[in-house]
C-alpha cells in the first residue's frame, strides 16, 4: 500500500465554538499505480485532503502511513525530504518562482536534493523536453503563456521523477483545450507507473479518472472504480 | 544545497532589486566609510610620529642633571654611565647643546633664524626645502650609536678629537646640504664663533620628511665646549641601553644614582627617561582615539544594521509565497536560513566594499587637507571593515531568515 490515512482529522480551533472540521474521520487507501480524483465543492476539505497527502501539512488526529512509514513521525527535515523525492506537485496557480528562469525553475527540486550542477541541467532539460518547453528554457515565466507555465510546473513536478504526482485544480486556471492536454499528460504519466492524485471540483474532469473519491464537510462520501476511456 | 548556489540565488535577488538593495546599504556603505576613515587617519597619524621615534633610535634613554649650586656633574655622571656596563649599555655620549654662530663663506646660522618665518607654505604644509639653522651638539665619539646615526661620507668622531681638543665636527645630511649645497663638504673649515672646525664626516640622511628635520645638526667633540661656550657645563647624556629590558633595568639604575646625587631632589634635578616610553603611551593614546572615534563612528554602522534587518523582514513578507514554494518541492528550513543569511551578508559584503572605495577616498582627502599626510588604510583594517560588514549582515539577517524559516509551507503557500 502506497498512502493509507486512518481515521484523519484535521480540525481548526478545535474545543471553539467556530471549530471547523476540515477533514472529519477520513480513511483512505491509495495503491501504487492509481488515478485518483478527489472532488468535492469548495469547503469539501479536498484542498486539505491534498496538504496533507502532500505532507505539507499534518493532520490534528489519526495516523499516516506512506509506503509503510508513520508521516506523523517525522521531523519537518525528513518531511521535506519526502515532498522533495517522493512528490511532485502541481499547482492550480502555477506556483513557479518569477525571478527565476524557466530553467531554474525545473532545476529547482534537484538543487535541494542536491543533484551536482551538469546532472542537473540535464535532467531538467529531459523533464523540458517531456512537455514540449525545450526550447524557451532562458524565458521568465511571465513572459509566457498560462498554458505553457502550467507545463513548467508539471517539467517541475516530474524532474526528481517522484512516484507520486499530486495536482490540485491543475485545469482551474487553463481554457479546456490546454486543460484538456494536461489532463491527457497525467494520465500518460500514470500509464507509465506514477500514482496520480487529482484534486477537483470538476465533475467533469473527476470522471476521467479510473478512481473517483468524493468528499462532503470533510467526510467520504462516495469511493468508486470508473471506467476510462483514455487515449 | 550547495554554498555556490545559494550565493548565486542571492546575487540574482540582490540585482533583481537594484534601487532597494543600493538604498538598503547605503547605511553599511557610510558605517563602514567613516569608521575606516577615522580609524585611517588616527593611525596614519601615529605611524608618522612613530617614524620619527624610530629614526631617533629605540633603546635611547637621555639623562640630565642640573646641581642647584651649579656643581660641575660632569664627569661624575659620565664615569657612571659608563660603569652600567657591557651588558646594560651599548654607547654612552654627552649631548650638551651648544649655542653658537655658524658661518661658511655667504652662510651663516644667524641669518637662517630669518627663515622661520616662511616655514609654512601656502597651504599649512611644512616647507622641508628651506635652510633653518642647524642644532649644535656635544658629543663623544659614540655619538652616532646612541642617536642612531651612520656615517656617509669622512668619518666620525673618534676618541683622540675628544681627548686632544681636535677643532672637527660632522655634520648631520640636511646641515651639510644647507651649508655646502652639492659642493663636498670634507676638509672645509666652518667657523664657529669665530673658531674654525674642520668637517670631517657626514652622516646618512635618515628623517627626510619631517619639518625639523633630526639630519639638520652638526656635532662637536664635547671637550669644545672650552672654546665654543666657555664656561659652560655640559649635563647632558645620551645612553644606548642593550634591549628592552636593559633600558628599564639602566633607567632604574640612573634615576637611583641621580636620586642620590640630589638628594632626592633638595640639591638638583635629575631625571632619567626613555623614548620607549613615550612611544609606549603615544601608541596608547593612539589606539584609545580610534577606539572612541571609530565607536561613535561605528553606531552609523548599526543602524545600518538595523535597515538592512528592516528590509530584510519586508523582503521576506514579500516572499512569503516564493518560500510556501521552495518548501513544498523539498527545501529544509536549513536551506531557507541559508537563503536569507546569505542574502543579507552579501548585501552588506557588497556595501562593504563600497563602503571601503569610498573610504579610502575619504581618507586619502583627510589626510592630504586635513593633517597634510599621506595616508592610506592599512590592509588589516580594510579587511577588518569588510568582515565587520558581512558579520553585520549575518547578524541582522538571523532574525528574518529565522522568520522566513518557520513559516508552515501550507500557509506560505496560501500567502498573495
Amino acid at each position: 500500500m502506497l498512502i493509507e490515512i486512518k481515521d484523519v482529522y484535521k480540525i481548526y480551533g478545535e474545543g471553539l465554538e467556530s471549530e471547523v472540521r476540515a477533514l472529519d474521520g477520513v480513511s483512505l487507501q491509495i495503491q501504487r499505480g492509481e488515478f485518483v480524483a478527489v472532488v468535492g465543492q469548495s469547503g469539501s476539505g479536498k484542498s486539505t485532503m491534498m496538504n496533507v497527502l502532500g505532507c505539507l501539512d499534518v493532520p490534528t488526529r489519526g495516523t499516516y502511513l506512506l509506503d509503510g512509514t508513520d508521516v506523523r513521525e517525522l521531523t519537518d527535515k525528513e518531511l521535506s525530504h519526502i515532498r522533495n523525492e517522493q512528490i511532485g506537485f502541481i499547482f492550480q496557480q502555477y506556483n513557479l518562482i518569477q525571478s527565476l528562469t524557466v530553467l531554474e525553475n525545473v532545476e529547482l527540486p534537484l538543487i535541494y536534493q542536491g543533484v551536482g550542477a551538469d546532472q542537473r541541467r540535464e535532467m531538467a532539460l529531459a523533464a523540458l523536453e517531456r512537455v514540449g518547453l525545450a526550447g524557451r528554457i532562458k524565458h521568465k515565466p511571465v513572459e509566457m503563456s498560462g498554458g505553457q507555465q502550467q507545463r513548467v510546473a508539471i517539467a517541475r513536478a516530474i524532474a526528481t521523477h517522484p512516484p507520486i504526482i499530486m495536482a490540485d485544480e491543475p485545469t482551474g486556471a487553463l481554457d479546456s483545450h490546454t486543460g484538456l492536454e494536461v489532463l491527457q499528460f497525467l494520465q500518460q504519466l500514470n500509464q507509465e507507473g506514477s500514482t496520480v492524485i487529482l484534486i477537483t471540483h470538476d465533475n467533469g474532469i473527476a470522471a476521467t479518472a479510473r478512481r473517483c473519491v468524493r468528499l462532503q464537510d470533510g467526510k467520504i462520501v462516495e469511493d468508486r472504480e470508473q471506467e476510462v476511456d483514455w487515449a | 544545497m550547495k554554498i555556490r548556489q545559494a550565493l548565486k540565488m542571492a546575487l540574482r535577488s540582490i540585482l533583481g532589486n537594484k534601487g532597494r538593495s543600493v538604498l538598503t546599504m547605503l547605511g553599511i556603505i557610510i558605517g563602514i566609510a567613516s569608521v575606516m576613515t577615522i580609524v585611517s587617519v588616527v593611525n596614519g597619524q601615529n605611524q608618522q610620529s612613530l617614524k620619527q621615534f624610530e629614526a631617533m633610535g629605540v633603546n635611547r634613554i637621555s639623562v640630565s642633571l642640573s646641581m642647584y649650586d651649579g656643581r660641575d656633574t660632569f664627569q661624575e655622571l659620565y664615569n657612571y654611565c659608563n660603569s652600567l656596563g657591557k651588558d646594560l649599555v651599548v654607547g654612552v655620549t654627552p649631548s650638551g647643546y651648544a649655542s653658537a654662530t655658524v658661518v661658511y663663506g655667504t652662510k651663516n646660522s644667524e641669518a637662517m633664524q630669518g627663515n622661520y618665518e616662511n616655514m609654512y607654505s601656502e597651504d599649512g604644509t611644512v616647507r622641508t626645502d628651506l635652510e633653518l639653522p642647524p642644532d649644535l651638539y656635544y658629543g663623544s665619539d659614540q655619538y652616532a650609536a646612541c642617536n642612531n646615526f651612520q656615517i656617509e661620507k669622512g668619518r666620525d668622531l673618534s676618541f683622540l678629537d675628544v681627548e686632544q681638543y681636535h677643532q672637527v665636527c660632522v655634520m648631520g645630511a640636511r646641515a651639510a646640504r644647507n651649508f655646502f649645497g652639492y659642493a663636498d663638504p670634507l676638509g672645509k673649515d666652518l667657523m664657529v664663533n669665530g673658531y674654525p672646525f674642520k668637517v670631517v664626516g657626514v652622516y646618512a640622511e635618515k628623517d627626510p620628511d619631517s619639518p625639523y628635520s633630526q639630519d639638520n645638526i652638526i656635532v662637536f667633540p664635547y671637550t669644545a665646549n672650552r672654546l665654543i661656550s666657555p664656561g659652560q657645563s655640559i649635563n647632558e647624556f645620551v645612553v644606548k641601553a642593550a634591549s628592552r629590558e636593559a633600558t628599564d633595568e639602566a633607567i632604574s639604575r640612573l634615576n637611583s644614582f641621580l636620586a642620590g646625587l640630589t638628594g632626592n631632589g633638595e640639591r638638583g634635578w635629575g631625571n632619567a627617561y626613555s623614548d620607549n616610553q613615550w612611544q609606549n603611551s603615544m601608541n596608547e593614546q593612539a589606539a584609545m582615539m580610534s577606539m572612541v572615534l571609530g565607536g561613535i563612528a561605528a553606531i552609523s554602522l548599526l543602524v545600518g544594521g538595523i535597515g538592512i534587518m528592516n528590509i530584510m523582514l519586508v523582503t521576506v513578507t514579500e516572499r512569503t509565497r516564493e518560500i510556501g514554494i521552495r518548501r513544498a518541492i523539498g527545501a529544509e528550513r536549513s536551506s531557507i536560513v541559508t537563503q536569507f543569511l546569505i542574502e543579507a551578508a552579501m548585501l552588506c559584503g557588497i556595501g562593504g566594499i563600497i563602503g571601503i572605495a569610498i573610504g579610502t577616498v575619504a581618507t586619502r582627502l583627510t589626510g592630504q587637507l586635513l593633517v597634510k599626510m599621506d595616508i592610506w588604510p592599512s590592509l588589516s583594517i580594510t579587511l577588518g571593515a569588510f568582515l565587520l560588514s558581512v558579520m553585520l549582515g549575518i547578524l541582522f539577517g538571523i532574525y528574518p531568515a529565522a522568520k522566513a524559516s518557520k513559516l508552515q509551507p501550507v500557509e506560505a503557500l496560501r500567502a498573495e
